[in-house]
């Protein structure tokens, strides 16, 4: 069993409980309704194969916020490093995207994409520090552009924006 | 891991350390807490040249983007065009010529060498020797000559087009990079007596500055960390692009984890790099450098897209969403020196300053890569 | 920001009342010919600056390669490189730190007018070093060529003796038809 099976066996046992979609990507959908559902984003939670060579990584999972803690731990467990965490502003559904990507240092390749969508609102997210140390620049630096509280983390203040900084500047109403 | 600062003694003091430090290489500014000599918490404040990359990339359309690419690592610009063309002809679906493919490796490989030396230079500056950064950035000035007669600038280059290339290597270009191998081998054997014996550079370097591989997976350091660190891990062999798959390098791996197996996997890597420009210059086909087919606006569908490249200081990605217009919808750059940069305050707790410092040097930072 | 209110400390200085006329301009000579710029690189130009510094262009050819890592000890500063929202009071800081008298390049786009980082609705740098304090030398490029440094401080040299010592080099391009 090649490490993308096993990644996707382990990670699924998040989706026991939901069963996993495998819908098509959820942005083409977005196009076609050109943002008329803005409630709920289309795609369920679940993993989805990419073609790497079209893409340029393997596996995208959407998770919930509260799975987000035992995705990362079983992360770690398999392997992987962490390459970054970034936000996306989907302003048009109200919504924030954190999109965790982690990668393998052997030569098995596997990238993996988890992501987590947040209400825009009141964006709350777990903090993985305790698992992956190296997320706390990571997770402050999302804090900085995106306004994303990582509840627990240890340190959250602005790390790239100057200290007193109040301003989210990735956000797409951001006005300087 | 940076956390408040509660002094525990009544001994420990706060020492700024940047942000103008001549040896944090730019504007990097640690806040250490010491206890007499010694490091008793670090912690690391960036922003100094935080240049807003990541919302100019929302502003502006994909070529006008590229320039960019050259101002995020100065020292290896060559690599981040590289990354950058990568991920939009991915998502375009642009195919690049083959003569193109293996311009892109000779050129992003004399700058992979021409950033290890301004490593070497200030790095050996930093512990206190003066001698070999004149005679690294004589090196490097012969491959600046190179690179500005094929790209036409000496340091931000912004040469890569997607599909391809701003135009064709010549005659010279190549007779050029022949005699510089040469010359560069025999230099490098210089450097190894001149630097790499050094006793003083031994008893700087060696049981400093440990990184074993639990903090690098921990932390998602790359590059010569990694490799110093036993990791091997080269994106360039793990996630083989372009036409590295058809080359024959080794990546040069060293278990110590100190500083000293960080120098000399960089040491080792510039040989590789010549083998690798070596190879290219004789396999180069002959062909166009640009695709006959080539979209004029570059509008990739709507998606996720990612590409990593190696650059001289490790894997640098970027994920591009794109919202199908001719603006990028969000691109991250995930740049190498900010994972290696991290450990740094966890690793130089309890270590002298001053090794702390040859420790920081032996990480090889561009701050406005970390910066962003 | 407070630059401009600082009193000219020319009034303090005696010679503004009392003129060594010949003094000063031996004074001045020697200031020109062994400027001490500040080691403070902020981003790529400072490599460009250390290029200059280094073995082929040879910055001492004009006395001006002692670079010193202290603001307390340079007279010239060499701004290289972008300056954003959170170095600006940095850079200030520096630069009064610097003993009269003192004199500033800008080197490179950046420090000129915020270069390529400027846009409309930009939130993190300042855009030009005079915004924060007094510029003597404009060299721009992205970045500029060590030549161009080269000609900045024998410019600078050219600013504070009144003459310039070196013989200006007519263009390539300008005899091409």
């Amino acid at each position: 069993m090649n490490i993308q099976e096993t990644t996707q066996q382990r990670l699924s046992e998040l989706f026991k409980a939901i069963g996993v979609d495998t819908g098509e990507n959820r942005l083409a959908s977005d196009q076609s309704t050109d943002g008329q559902e803005q409630e709920t984003p289309p795609r369920l939670p679940g993993i989805i194969e990419m073609n790497y060579a079209e893409k340029g990584f393997h596996l995208d999972v959407l998770i919930e916020q509260e799975q987000l803690l035992r995705a990362a731990e079983i992360m770690f467990d398999l392997g992987y490093f962490l390459e970054s965490i970034t936000g996306v502003d989907w302003i048009k559904e109200d919504l924030l995207e954190a999109v965790y990507d982690f990668s393998r240092y052997d030569f098995n390749l596997c990238r993996v994409a988890v992501r987590v969508f947040i209400p825009r609102l009141a964006p709350h997210l777990p903090t993985i520090t305790g698992v992956y140390t190296g997320a706390n620049w990571h997770e402050r630096e999302t804090h900085d552009f995106f306004g994303i509280v990582f509840d627990g983390h240890p340190h959250l203040i602005p790390l790239l924006l100057p200290e007193d900084a109040d301003f989210h500047p990735l956000l797409k109403d951001f006005k300087a | 891991m940076s956390e408040p600062i509660e002094l525990q003694q009544d001994e420990t003091f706060v020492l700024n350390l940047g942000p103008q430090h001549p040896a944090t290489h730019g504007v990097l500014r640690v806040k250490l807490t010491m206890d007499g000599e010694y490091i008793y918490n670090a912690e690391t404040v960036l922003g100094y040249i935080h240049r807003m990359h990541e919302k100019m990339a929302e502003n502006r359309t994909y070529p006008q983007y590229m320039p960019n690419m050259g101002r995020l690592d100065y020292l290896s610009a060559l690599s981040f065009n590289h990354g950058y063309a990568l991920v939009v002809e991915r998502a375009a679906a642009i195919e690049v010529p083959e003569r193109a493919e293996y311009i892109r490796v000779i050129t992003v490989e004399l700058n992979r060498i021409s950033s290890h030396l301004v490593w070497l230079g200030a790095f050996v500056l930093d512990l206190g020797g003066f001698t070999p950064l004149m005679y690294c950035f004589d090196d490097r000035e012969q491959i600046l000559d190179l690179l500005e007669s094929v790209t036409g600038s000496r340091l931000t280059y912004c040469y890569f087009r997607f599909g391809g290339l701003y135009n064709d290597i010549d005659e010279t270009f190549i007779a050029g990079t022949k005699s510089f191998i040469k010359r560069m081998r025999k230099e490098l054997k210089m450097y190894a007596k001149l630097v790499t014996g050094n006793v003083i550079l031994m008893k700087r370097l060696k049981g400093h500055g440990r990184v074993d591989r639990d903090m690098c997976l921990r932390y998602g350091a790359t590059g010569p960390v990694a490799r110093g660190s036993g990791i091997n891990y080269d994106v360039r062999r793990n996630e083989p692009y372009s036409v590295y798959p058809e080359l024959d390098f080794e990546v040069p791996v060293y278990d110590d984890g100190d500083s000293f197996a960080r120098y000399l996997v960089r040491m080792d890597e510039m040989e590789q790099s010549l083998r690798i420009i070596e190879q290219a210059l004789e396999k180069l086909p002959d062909g166009p450098v640009n695709p006959e087919k080539k979209p004029k606006l570059i509008k990739p569908p709507p998606g996720d897209y990612y590409a990593a490249v190696e650059t001289a200081r490790g894997n640098f990605g970027i994920r591009l969403v794109s919202d199908g217009t001719k603006n990028a919808y969000r691109l991250k750059l995930r740049s190498p020196t900010y994972s290696n940069m991290h450990l740094f305050d966890e690793a130089c707790r309890g270590m002298l300053l001053a090794d702390a410092l040859a420790f920081m040097g032996s990480l090889d930072l561009v701050i406005p890569e970390m910066d962003r | 920001m407070g630059t401009q209110d600082i009193p000219a400390t020319l009034d303090s200085v005696p010679s503004s009342f009392v003129q060594f006329a010949l003094a000063d301009k031996l004074i001045n000579l020697c200031r020109a010919n062994s400027l001490w710029p500040l080691t403070f690189g902020i981003a790529c130009c400072a490599i460009e600056m250390m290029a200059t510094g280094a073995a082929r262009f040879d910055l001492s050819r004009f006395g001006a390669e002692v670079f010193r890592p202290s603001a307390r000890q340079s007279d010239v500063m060499i701004v290289a490189g972008t300056i954003s929202h959170k170095m600006a009071p940095g850079i200030k800081t520096l630069y009064d730190q610097m003993p009269e008298p003192k004199w500033v390049i800008a080197l490179g786009n950046c420090a000129i007018s915020g270069g390529p980082f400027v846009y409309e609705g930009q939130y993190g740098i300042v855009e030009g070093a005079d915004k924060i304090i007094p510029v003597d030398v404009f060299v721009p490029g992205c970045p500029p060529r060590p030549e161009g440094l080269i000609e900045g401080i024998i410019e600078l040299e050219h600013k504070i003796t009144g003459w310039r010592r070196w013989p200006k080099v007519k263009p390539e391009w300008q005899d091409a038809p």
